[in-house]
């Protein structure tokens, strides 16, 4: 596949860290944060320019929940399945949103407007159940709330 | 206590912002030398407290006993002020203020209980400065113990201080931090290179206080890290930060680059010449990195996999240089252990747990949030005098402390002093902190498969017990939920456990199995619960349970589908649902104690479904079309069985004989069957006639019921037998009313609360005088209350417990309070005072609740000295009843238990003696209408596999429905304005002197609406298959 | 901003103390504190900071100080507030919403007198404030 992407962010990126190369999950991390994922023809730069075998960016982009080695959706939502959502039916919520916007947790909606995982624990526990759109937490969620709130980041 | 109480004066120092300001801590530090030089240290305690909420007088004292409070005081007042008042007992007046009248009912925050426990450190400026300005935090004191430290300490002392002060890790393990400090520095460095680490991985679900403390005061981490780089001797330092928390990662770094700035971090911090950089990593996402070498890792651009230790991070750290770690809430204690001395931290807490740990409380309680407590206090008392107990007053069951890695704690341990060694022993663990409070409404099943896959999910697969050893134990944890366990899979999943415990490479994989050996500890019941009877007793697992009310229900009525028809106007067809399983629908209606309800899944979010309303609509709704229960009587092919009480139990069971093709007969003491629905329930909560036309239907279904005919000594129960009937089916009841054992109870006008409301409702007269005392706390208590009420009497209820612990019916209690009956909670009455016998007044003790017992309530004993006496004719004692068991006279082989119960096989309801089957309240004592109909039903099937020459051995199944009811298409909108109808009451003016019934049911517009509520979970589990 | 020296602390805190202590003859007469943690937040901190910016923009008022703070520990009742008067305990108001932000606002800041109906308590919590 080749995926054409904008170099010169890339570059700004890589200035960055230049003078710290051990700062491999930060790169990366940068890299998710602009493109929404690690494009290949990006990894293949940092390789080269940090001297990093590429086995390497990739175990490490593997080995991390934050990365994605696929395209992700313009917003995130991230449905909390931590134990105070659990046992407070974060598990229901969950249903509800991949009903909502028609994929399974992992995976993102064919507009790339959405993508959809379960963490572990947003550390807004008082008011589960919640999840995260964006950067936006949504608290004290009900099923029926669920239409509405995604309805706002819809384009 | 003892100590405190020794103390003749205690002298309260407000410590609340504005007072402290006011330099209250200077007042108090001046009042204990003077105190010290006039020899009175033993006499005086002096104390801080929190607002008063006279800011404007600060700072401000308050002497107890007196309640004086001093006002605007200075230093130099304090040596007069001790002299007169604390020594000559002579109260200083010119100091004195007289706080006004209150005004307005707002409470003061140090008097409500979600803060009156709570001691903050950690916590200190939390919602006091603005996190993102660094004058607010130098405002409150902030870096003065830095700037104390890099002028006036040596490494050696500040070491010194933490390790005297007993501070411990906040993060998971414990380990004393002084001595963690004292390692890294005496480790030695080729270059002099060493690192600390702040720890912000907050990867514990269910824990968030890191999270709290680097958003509401992230200087207190920068302040206590450059304390700690001086005292080890590290220049360099890095805050790790979980990827999650974007606002935090946002605030520190804004707290870094104003020290920065200000000089405060950096080259030559004040002009002391010390150095000490920090730079903020973020995490990636990954539960493991929370372990140190793991974190180490990462920090390094490295996958986070732990390593074996040692060696440890403090001789072969971070790039291979000595490296301390220590988490958030640690770091942020450290410059108030400078500030106040290791001395003053270290008396707060227990034994070798000192100062105050923050706990975030969440889960089931009411008040979800961030509680500082010193360590110590119980589990109780943080979960229910501080976050006020569980959500809609549920049951407690367990809570879950230390994540993933701990483990649950039951009702049992609630007095448990919370500390990091008593939380090992009970087999949990301190971690860092979460505590997930979970209610009658949680499967602990659900829950350890749960953080089963949480760790199986983040199992970084380098070994091996780990990467398959908990893949196999989830597999068991699936079959078990899905219905398909065996009783051998539990010493397997034990056995696995342990292995995995013992053999695994990091603290995640030794420690994930900690939430399976707890559960099996403490709650094997429930396991048991789903491999036997394939039962999820919190109604979760959905392969079981499909809907939790159809689940729940101990008859198993399909609620899920008689809502959805209700919802769909079906009415006739919904309760014809209702009738496959219960002859008894009008009166079930009205006088359920709706288990389905608590369980009922609408009810987590919202209002749970009006599941008993509904039911009692339906029957309304056949009433007012002019119909009646239509009966298709089964032909008799089968044997003659009697049944010995025509109560609840002996109706159910009656019916379901009589549709499978018996011919059963009920015998009844009294003149009208019913039992004690017929004569223990008052009419205004179930009207006779309401009654008499469900029993009438029984009978048309074949069921004869012989009124006026006792067992016992002119027909025995071998008469029985004698006479043709090949089974016989005792249920008799708990008619018994028990005593309370006071002196002077034989008194006239001490009455027996089930003979009164038999001789109500079978003679309508009995005299109950005019001032009537009830004691008690369950139905019957409210019951015999009401009745006296509607009598004309002035009613007050004693209950030695609070109004959360009442038995009887949430309604039943409103309804009565509503009606003016007065209820004295935490009273128990100790004697009856009689005047030529008639009673005459009754002496009462105040109780008060003390530990907690194993369901969860707290013990109720009196108060010494607290005796009142109360004047009444008339006492009611409704504080239980036993069964009567004299109809057997004697001559039976039955097995009696210590509680004077007929004992069955509970799976059965078969008794010792062959053909011979019992259920309800006279094998279970006093229980609900609905128990002993299960038990009716059960007995009904195991006289059928008897009587038939099978075995008795019952087949469980999980729930299904026999319907698919589809939804009513609602609209968000129309269901955001839906709310569970309140039911209409005839007003308690028109109660008075009657026994009308009081609910008046629902209209059908209600009903339809309420059933449009429903969360329709039957349908939802279809679909997961 | 150059660099402090130990005897600058005490200067900046008595400063700090000085213009945000709401007392007679201050620079303010009253403090508005949002609590704005993450759970702060997401329970809608931000609406009721807004709705107080636009009280003081709308009614042009100088001398109340709205700033902000992290979470004030009770998570279950957020969006709170904490309002501070001259002369008067500070109170905690709860479970906010706009409405409500405003007609807090309206009687108690500029009014003085406590909306009892949200109010959660009045006073501060018992801290460990730091011996000078």
């Amino acid at each position: 596949m080749n995926e054409a992407i904008d170099e010169n962010k890339l570059v700004e990126i890589i200035e960055r860290y230049r003078e710290n190369p051990h700062a491999t999950v930060a790169i990366l991390q940068d890299i998710q944060d602009e493109y929404n994922y690690l494009p290949k023809p990006a990894l293949i730069k940092v390789s080269k320019e940090f001297n990093v075998p590429l086995t390497r960016l990739l175990s490490v982009a593997t080995f991390y929940n934050a990365f994605s080695l696929t395209p992700r959706g313009k917003y995130q939502v991230n449905v909390c399945l931590g134990t105070a959502c659990h046992v407070r039916g974060g598990e229901r919520i969950m249903n509800k949103v991949e009903k909502e916007l028609g994929i399974p947790r992992g995976e993102t909606t064919e507009d790339l407007n959405f993508s959809l995982d379960a963490v572990r624990c947003l550390g807004c526990c008082g008011l589960a159940p919640v999840m995260m759109v964006g950067d936006d937490v949504q608290g004290k969620l009900k099923e029926s709330k669920v239409p509405s709130i995604l309805e706002n980041y819809k384009q | 206590m003892a100590k405190e109480n020794a103390y003749r004066l205690h002298v309260m120092v407000c410590a609340g912002t504005a007072c402290v300001s006011n330099h209250s801590f200077e007042i108090k530090d001046a009042l204990q030398e003077e105190i010290k030089k006039q020899g009175l240290e033993n006499e005086v305690l002096v104390v801080t407290t929190g607002c008063n909420g006279f800011c404007e007088r600060g700072p401000l004292l308050v002497v107890q006993p007196g309640n004086i409070f001093y006002q605007q005081l200075t230093e130099e007042d304090i040596p007069h002020l001790v002299e007169e008042h604390f020594l000559k007992g002579r109260p200083v007046e010119k100091y004195m203020y007289t706080p006004p009248e209150e005004k307005t009912p707002v409470p003061v925050l140090e008097d409500i209980d979600f803060f009156k426990k709570q001691v903050l450190i950690a916590l200190r400026n939390r919602g006091l400065i603005d996190p993102e300005s660094i004058e607010d935090y130098i405002a409150r004191d902030g870096y003065q113990a830095m700037a104390k430290v890099l002028t006036e300490m040596k490494p050696e002392e500040i070491i010194t201080q933490i390790k005297n002060s007993g501070l411990r890790g906040r993060g998971g393990a414990g380990f004393p931090t002084g001595v963690k400090w004292e390692f890294v520095r005496n480790a030695s460095s080729s270059d002099g290179v060493k690192y600390i680490i702040c720890n912000g991985d907050e990867g514990d679900p269910g824990a968030y206080m890191d999270r709290s403390i680097v958003e509401s005061d992230p200087h207190s981490i920068l302040e206590g890290m450059v304390i700690g780089a001086k005292a080890m001797g590290a220049s360099q330092g890095y805050i790790y930060i979980r990827n999650e928390y974007p606002l935090a990662l946002k605030r520190i770094n804004i707290a870094i680059d104003q020290a920065r700035e200000y000089g405060l971090l950096g080259p030559d911090i004040l002009g002391t010449g010390f150095n000490f950089n920090v730079q903020v990593v973020r995490g990636a996402g990954a539960f493991v990195c929370g372990e140190e070498t793991a974190l180490l890792a990462s920090v390094e651009g490295r996958l986070g996999e732990p390593r074996p230790r040692p060696p440890y991070p403090a001789q072969k750290g971070l790039w291979g240089k000595p490296t301390n770690i220590n988490n958030v809430e640690t770091w942020s204690n450290v410059a108030s252990i400078i500030n106040r001395g290791a001395e003053w931290y270290s008396s707060i807490g227990t034994g070798m747990s000192k100062g105050t740990k923050v706990f975030s409380v969440v889960g089931k309680v009411k008040d979800t949030g961030l509680v500082e407590v010193p360590m110590g206090l119980s589990l109780g008392e943080i979960i229910f005098d501080i976050c006020g107990g569980i959500v809609k007053d549920r049951k407690f069951k367990a809570v879950q402390i230390g994540g993933p890695s701990g483990g649950c704690v039951p009702a049992k341990q609630l007095n448990l002093p919370v500390d990091y060694e008593r939380l090992t022993q009970a087999g949990s663990m301190m971690g860092s902190g979460g505590m997930v409070v979970t209610d009658e409404n949680t499967c602990m099943v659900d829950l350890a498969y749960y953080f089963l896959t949480f760790i199986k999910g983040e199992s970084c697969g380098k070994c091996t017990p780990c990467r398959e050893g908990i893949p196999r134990m989830l597999e068991i944890l699936t079959k078990i939920k899905e219905g398909r366990g065996e009783m051998k899979d539990l010493d397997l999943l034990e056995d696995l456990a342990n292995n995995i415990k013992a053999t695994a490479l990091c603290g995640l994989g030794n420690t994930a199995p900690n939430p399976v050996l707890t559960t099996l500890r403490y709650f094997k019941n429930e396991y048991e619960s789903h491999i036997k009877y394939k039962k999820c007793p919190a109604g979760v697992c959905i392969d079981l349970v499909s809907s939790p009310c159809h689940h729940t229900c101990p008859i198993g009525t399909e609620a899920c589908s008689y809502i959805g028809l209700i919802a769909q106007g079906k009415f006739k067809q919904a309760l014809e649902v209702n009738r496959w399983v219960n002859p008894l629908p009008s009166v079930c209606g009205r006088v359920c104690h709706h288990p389905c309800e608590t369980r009922c899944r609408a009810g987590e979010v919202d209002e749970p479904i009006a599941i008993r309303n509904l039911k009692r609509f339906l029957t309304d709704y056949e009433k007012s079309t002019g119909n009646k229960p239509s009966v298709k009587p089964t032909p008799k092919k089968y044997e003659k069985v009697a049944i010995v009480g025509s109560g609840p139990a002996g109706l159910m069971t009656g019916w379901e004989l009589a549709k499978k093709g018996y011919k059963p007969t009920i015998f009844e003491a009294e003149s009208v069957p019913g039992g004690v629905l017929s004569w223990g329930i008052p009419e205004y909560r179930l009207p006779k006639d309401i009654l008499n036309t469900e029993i009438e239907a029984i009978k048309d279904m074949g069921v004869e019921i012989k009124t006026n005919t006792p067992i016992g000594k002119d027909l025995t129960i071998d008469d029985l037998f004698n006479q043709g009937f090949k089974s016989v089916f005792i249920a008799t009841g708990s008619p018994v009313n028990s005593q309370l054992g006071i002196p002077g109870e034989d008194a006239e006008g001490v009455i027996d609360p089930i003979q009164m409301l038999k001789k109500y409702n079978l003679e309508k007269k009995v005299d109950v005088g005019k001032k009537v005392a009830v004691v008690g706390g369950g139905n019957t208590a409210i019951d015999a209350a009401r009745a006296a009420w509607r009598l004309g009497a002035d009613v007050t209820i004693l209950y030695r417990r609070t109004k959360l612990e009442m038995p009887a019916n949430a309604e039943e209690i409103e309804e009565a309070i509503n009606e003016g009956i007065k209820i004295k909670f935490l009273t128990q009455p100790i004697e009856a005072h009689s005047e030529n016998g008639k009673l005459t007044k009754i002496k009462c003790a105040q109780m008060s609740l003390g530990e907690f017992d194993k369901s969860a309530r707290r013990r109720p004993s009196p108060i010494q000295g607290s005796e009142f006496e109360m004047e009444v004719d008339t006492l009611i004692p409704a504080i239980g009843q036993t069964p009567d068991l004299s109809f057997l006279q004697g001559n039976t082989q039955l097995n009696i238990d210590k509680w004077n119960s007929l004992e069955v096989n509970p799976e059965t309801m078969e008794t010792n003696v062959e053909g011979i089957f019992a259920g309800g309240d006279v094998v279970t004592g006093p229980a609900t209408v609905l128990e002993a109909m299960e038990a009716g039903k059960t007995a009904s099937e195991s006289i059928h596999r008897y009587l038939r020459g099978e075995n008795l051995d019952r087949e469980y199944h999980p729930t299904q429905p026999e319907l698919e009811v589809a939804t009513v298409e609602v609209s968000p909108e129309e269901l955001d304005e839906l709310t569970r109808p309140e039911m209409p009451t005839l007003p308690v003016e028109e109660r008075k002197g009657n026994f009308k019934e009081v609910e008046k049911g629902y209209t059908k517009e209600m009903a339809m609406n309420e059933a449009k509520r429903c969360l329709r979970c039957d349908l939802e589990s279809k679909g997961g298959k | 901003m150059p660099k402090l020296k130990i005897q600058d602390l005490e200067k900046i805190r008595e400063k700090r103390k000085r213009t945000t202590m709401i007392r007679e003859g201050g620079d303010y007469r009253a403090k508005v504190t949002v609590h704005m943690g993450t759970c702060g937040i997401s329970a809608g901190a931000r609406d009721i900071m807004n709705t107080l910016i636009n009280q003081i923009e709308e009614k042009d008022i100088k001398d109340v100080l709205v700033t902000n703070s992290g979470c004030a520990g009770l998570c279950s009742r957020e969006p709170m507030m904490t309002v501070e008067v001259t002369g008067q305990a500070p109170v905690k108001y709860v479970d906010l919403t706009k409405e409500k932000t405003k007609e807090v606002f309206e009687k108690h800041v500029l009014g003085g007198n406590i909306v009892q109906k949200y109010a959660l308590g009045k006073g501060s919590e018992k801290t460990d404030y730091g011996k000078e």
